[in-house]
Formats: structure tokens, C-alpha cells, sequence
């Protein structure tokens, strides 16, 4: 496991699931659904998909938690609870709250349709700086950028070109695995 | 360029040095603030008591139609038709429990005004900034119609009309108009109009906003036009009421006021008022066809007319009451409009709660029950339903609860018993429990006050400005 490098656990971008810039939400989900129904025949099992623009580049992500976002009727919550927030008012509170305001208003037709038309663009999450790393660096490094980061995945390059996805669920099972033989 | 405007372009300059990190200009609101042609043509004056220490000191100032009693100092400031208060400004030897604190004043309280501008504003209580408690400081500050500086020390701070500030200590802020803020002490806040805000850390947090829509029929501000909307309408309508007060040295004295009261001269009565014991009716209110039951009391800028106060009603300083009966020891805080009509009576029972800068504005009759808490826009019965609760659920709230626009946590019974306390105090202080020679407040004591003018220059580069002046007994 030492010698394990970043290209040995990536996901290649070949096998990843992608849309381009401008596909809807549904469009998205149905291409990550039919990436999960692939996972009988490929070893991957897909969570997140890639955003590319018209060169292929990647420009975001789109995970589960960004979907339920995008599905969450955020604009109207969010300032209520900025506006709270700056009134001295408890993170609980502000929890509670925001389970009040949410109820009932989330698994709904309109709610619904209406995040469906949502472009990815509009909801993806952009890479941030510490969220990439070298398909040539050690695990050290990739591990040390996904707590830091709080990433679940980082974005694996090659000069400067993204080639991969590495997933926390592989980092983790090399990992796993590593400390097994270790203490054997 | 007379001297008048360059102390008014220096203020405005601090102010603005203060607020930059928030980047609020106030320029464009003091344009059109402060009238120029009426700086000279008002006198100030003061009061001189056997109750209160007398220590006036006015320097490089503009005091046109303002007030003064007690320990105040005014540098390089303007004042436009200003009540400074110091009656109730700590004494010397006086000790105040802090925390685990005990203060003991070495030196009578004093409200010291500089490089400040303060329009229509009243000034009172005294510093509960644990850190200057013998100095009430007004520093860098522009306080805009109505406003009022209640027990809170203020270093670069901008008040829209009708803004409140109560035992709070704010360096660098900008309260929106028609805002209530009662937060121990604040920092680098820009407060939206209308954001009624009440927080004792560690003990209760009470927060309402009001649509912002609504509240600008009430009170609008724009850098073309200020202020303006029903508040400053109703006001201006009675204006020609208060020229008779202020234009005659002396005016006859009302008989039918009993000896345990007090009515400012300075306050205009008419017909058909009915004034009981101890009651306080204090400069700039308006009273008209109304009674006023013992204890009761009308605070500076007052409007009480067609109404009844049955009795231990305190009306705080801008309250207004039209069209309205008043239960026994109900309140009503700061600058609230309760505007009941002559064909949609407004009934507010006994021993409740109007929260300050409160609206009731009615087209048909309405009743808030006995020992409720009210705060915010009410138009109807729904209304009143959604922003009221009942003193006897408010002593039950623990943790967070939300009623429409407003937003509770901590502990109710907390809330509960400031208020009380508070009001308690209020007619305390102001008389209301006065008997047999005892517990005289404000409405015995005021009947030992008389006043002095003073007068600014006329005429040259100093017109509208009043000589240094200091005033010892």
C-alpha cells in the first residue's frame, strides 16, 4: 500500500459518469442512473457526475447532496435564515427553523418540476483549489487533501488535463485493507 | 460659507468616516435635514429644578428649539428641536450593580454631545454602559426625526426617523427608521427599517421585521425626499398646534390639572381633557378630548386624543393613541401607533404589552384581550392573532418559537419579567405611586421646575449658532 500512487485507485474520466454545460437536472439524473445500472457490468459505482464544458474540460460536480439542494426551495429560507443568523439567534434555532420553514414543501409536484428544468450549471459545485491532485502523488497527499477539504472526491490531473475522479470509498478500502495487513 | 454649514459638513464627514466599513453615506439624507433658515429662528432652553444637578455647557453648537435638564455638555453639535434629558442621569456616590459588579460614581452623571447632529431626537435615561458610567456619550452621530437615544451610549452611529435605541451601547451602526434595537451592546451593524429587536444574551432573544412594503406607507426615507409616509403626515397635521406653546413666554396655566401632577408647559392640551392624580404629561405631547386615569403618564411626543387611560397606563416617549380605550397598567413602548377610528374603536385590556414601535391602524373595531403581549403591523383580527400571545403562554416559552414574522428563544418567563419590571420602574420614577407625601416622581418633582431661554446669533457668519456657554447653578 505504500507504494500505491493516485492513478492506481482513480476512477478513469472515461468511466465517469458526465453531461455538458446547460442539461437539465433530470437529464443529469438519468445519466447517473444509467451509469449505476453499468455498475453490474463495470467495477464502479457511481455517486457524482461530472460537469464538462463544450472542450471537455471539467468546470463541476454534481453530487447528491448539490442534487437535493437544487431540489431544496432555497432562495426565500436562505435569507430569512442569514437575516436570523445575524441577530444573535442559536445554530439550533437555526436548525429548527429551517425544518419548519422546509416541511411540506419540498416533496412536492411544483417543487419538483421545477428543479428538474434547473440547468447543472446553476447548482453544480465548481472545483476549488484543494480539491485536485497529481495521478503521480502518494496517497499521503490525496488523504491529507480530502480531510482538509472535506471532499468526497478529488479531481486527478495529468499536466493539465483532468484524467480521473479519486473516490473517498476506494481511499478508504485501500486503506482498510493497508491497516488489515499491517496488524496481521 | 457661514459657520452653520461648516459645522454641519464636518459632522456629516465624521459620521461617514465611522460608517465607511458599511459603506452608508449619509450625505445624501443630511442634504436636506437640517433647515438652514429655521436655526435662527428658534430659541433653546433649559430647566432649572432644586432636584436635578444644573451644569450646562454649550460650545461651538446650534441648539435651535431644543431642551435641557440636568448635566449636559454640547461641542461642535447641531440641535433641532432636541430633548436632552438629564434627569435621570446617575448621581455622585450613587452605586449600580453590574454583574458581579458594583460601580460607584465618582462624579455626577453627564450626556456629552459632540461632533454630532441630532434632529427631532429625545435624549434620556442614563448610560448602561458598565464601562463609561459617568458619561452618557453622543459622538460622530446623525439622528434623524423622531428618533429616540434611550439609555444608550452611541460612537458613529446613524438613526433613521423614528429609530429607537434603548440601553444599548452602539459604536459604528446605522438603524433603519422605525427600528427598535434593545441589545446590551452592538457593534458594526446596518439594521434594516422596521427590525424590531429585543436580546439579552443568555436569557431571551426577541426578533420581528416588518414587511418592508408596509412599513413605507408609515415611514419612507429616500436620499430625494425625507422622511415622509402616515407617521409624518399625522405629526405635521398637528403641527400648528405646538406653535402656540412655543411662541408665548407665558402661557395661562390649566386649573383642572390636581397638584399631584405635573403638565409641561411646553405640551399642548385641548379640549376636553380629564387629567387625574399622578399623572406625568411631559413637553411636546399632544393631548386632546381624553382622560387620563391616575398614575397614568404621556412621554415626550405623545399624541393621546379621543381616547381613555384608565389608569397606570404609561405611554412612552412618541406613543401614539387615537381612538383608543386603555385597560388598567396596559403600556405602550416606544413611537407605537395604535390609530383606532371613530367607527372602529381600538380596545386594549387590562395589563397588557404594546412592545415598542408597534402599529395598529383599524378599520373595524378591535379587542386585544386582557394581559396579552403585541407587537408589530396589525390591521385586523387575524393580524392580531399572529403577532400577540398571552402573557400567561409568553411565562411558558423555553427554547425557540416562531409566530409569523417573529422569532423567540430562550426563556419566556425571562422576557416576561423585564417587562414588568420595567414598567414597574417607569411608574415608579414617574409618580404614578405617589401617597400621603411618598414615592414622589417625576409628575410631584417637574412642579418645581422652571425654564430659561437662550438665543442664538441673528445675524452675521455666526447666524443660527449660539455663544460658548456654561451655566452653573
Amino acid at each position: 500500500m505504500e507504494r500505491y500512487l493516485v492513478k492506481d485507485l482513480m476512477v478513469p474520466i472515461s468511466e465517469y459518469a458526465t453531461v455538458t454545460v446547460g442539461t437539465t437536472l433530470l437529464d443529469a439524473l438519468r445519466v447517473l442512473e444509467r451509469a449505476q445500472d453499468a455498475y453490474t457490468v463495470s467495477k464502479y459505482h457511481h455517486r457524482a457526475i461530472l460537469v464538462l464544458d463544450a472542450d471537455g474540460n471539467v468546470v463541476g460536480k454534481i453530487s447528491q447532496l448539490r442534487a437535493l439542494k437544487a431540489i431544496q426551495p432555497e432562495v426565500e429560507l436562505t435569507e430569512e435564515l442569514a437575516e436570523i443568523r445575524r441577530f444573535k439567534f442559536s445554530e439550533n434555532y437555526l436548525a429548527e427553523l429551517r425544518d419548519i420553514r422546509s416541511y411540506g414543501k419540498i416533496i412536492k409536484k411544483e417543487t419538483l418540476l421545477v428543479a428538474a428544468g434547473k440547468k447543472v450549471e446553476e447548482f453544480m459545485q465548481a472545483p476549488t483549489p484543494g480539491e485536485f491532485v497529481s495521478e503521480d502523488s502518494s496517497l499521503d497527499i490525496a488523504i491529507h487533501r480530502l480531510v482538509a477539504g472535506a471532499h468526497m472526491s478529488l479531481l486527478v490531473t495529468r499536466d493539465d488535463r483532468i484524467v480521473g475522479v479519486l473516490r473517498i470509498s476506494d481511499v478508504f478500502a485501500a486503506l482498510f485493507h493497508g491497516m488489515m495487513a499491517a496488524a496481521a | 460659507m457661514k459657520e452653520l454649514e461648516i459645522l454641519f459638513n464636518r459632522i456629516v464627514q465624521r459620521v461617514n468616516i465611522n460608517l465607511r466599513e458599511l459603506h452608508f453615506d449619509v450625505s445624501p439624507y443630511a442634504a436636506t435635514l437640517f433647515p438652514s433658515d429655521q436655526m435662527s429662528k428658534f430659541y433653546a432652553f433649559y430647566g432649572i429644578t432644586p432636584g436635578h444637578p444644573l451644569d450646562l455647557h454649550f460650545e461651538h453648537s446650534a441648539l435651535a428649539g431644543s431642551y435641557f435638564l440636568g448635566k449636559c455638555r454640547v461641542r461642535n453639535s447641531l440641535l433641532y428641536k432636541s430633548d436632552i434629558r438629564g434627569d435621570e442621569l446617575k448621581r455622585k456616590d450613587q452605586s449600580i450593580r453590574f454583574d458581579r459588579f458594583t460601580l460607584t460614581m465618582n462624579k455626577d452623571e453627564l450626556i456629552d454631545i459632540e461632533d454630532s447632529a441630532l434632529v427631532k431626537t429625545l435624549v434620556h435615561n442614563y448610560s448602561h454602559d458598565p464601562e463609561t458610567p459617568e458619561k452618557f456619550f453622543i459622538k460622530d452621530t446623525l439622528a434623524m426625526d423622531y428618533s429616540n437615544i434611550h439609555g444608550s451610549p452611541c460612537d458613529g452611529t446613524f438613526l433613521g426617523p423614528f429609530a429607537t435605541v434603548d440601553l444599548t451601547t452602539m459604536r459604528d451602526c446605522v438603524i433603519g427608521a422605525y427600528s427598535y434595537i434593545q441589545a446590551g451592546e452592538i457593534s458594526h451593524m446596518d439594521i434594516a427599517p422596521g427590525t424590531i429587536w429585543v436580546n439579552s444574551p443568555g436569557n431571551f432573544n426577541f426578533f420581528y421585521k416588518y414587511p418592508a412594503d408596509a412599513l413605507a406607507e408609515y415611514v419612507s426615507l429616500s436620499p430625494e425626499k425625507v422622511p415622509w409616509g402616515i407617521l409624518i403626515d399625522f405629526i405635521e397635521q398637528r403641527k400648528i398646534e405646538f406653535q402656540r406653546v412655543f411662541d408665548y413666554a407665558n402661557i395661562e396655566a390649566i386649573e383642572s390639572v390636581p397638584k399631584t401632577s405635573s403638565l409641561d408647559r411646553y405640551a399642548v392640551v385641548l379640549p376636553n381633557m380629564r387629567i387625574a392624580d399622578n399623572v406625568l404629561i411631559s413637553q411636546r405631547a399632544y393631548l386632546e378630548n381624553s382622560s387620563l386615569g391616575k398614575g397614568s403618564n404621556a412621554q415626550e411626543n405623545c399624541f393621546i386624543i379621543n381616547s381613555c387611560l384608565e389608569g397606570n397606563n404609561v405611554t412612552a416617549h412618541g406613543a401614539k393613541i387615537v381612538e383608543t380605550d386603555m385597560g388598567s397598567g396596559s403600556f405602550v413602548g416606544f413611537n407605537s401607533f395604535l390609530f383606532g377610528k371613530k367607527e372602529a374603536r381600538l380596545k386594549i385590556g387590562n395589563g397588557c404589552v404594546i412592545m415598542p414601535h408597534t402599529i395598529i391602524d383599524i378599520e373595524e373595531p378591535l379587542e386585544v384581550p386582557v394581559e396579552h403581549l403585541v407587537w408589530g403591523l396589525i390591521k385586523n383580527a387575524a393580524d392580531l392573532a399572529e403577532n400577540s400571545i398571552s402573557l400567561e403562554k409568553l411565562g411558558t416559552l423555553h427554547g425557540s418559537f416562531t409566530q409569523g414574522r417573529m422569532h423567540f428563544e430562550g426563556e419566556g418567563m425571562l422576557l416576561l419579567k423585564a417587562f414588568k419590571d420595567r414598567i414597574f420602574h417607569i411608574l415608579d420614577v414617574n409618580g404614578a405611586f405617589f401617597e400621603d407625601g411618598q414615592k414622589a416622581g417625576h409628575a410631584q418633582r417637574n412642579q418645581r421646575l422652571s425654564l430659561n431661554t437662550i438665543q442664538p446669533f441673528q445675524f452675521g457668519p455666526m447666524e443660527g449658532m449660539y455663544p460658548n456657554i456654561r451655566i452653573l447653578p
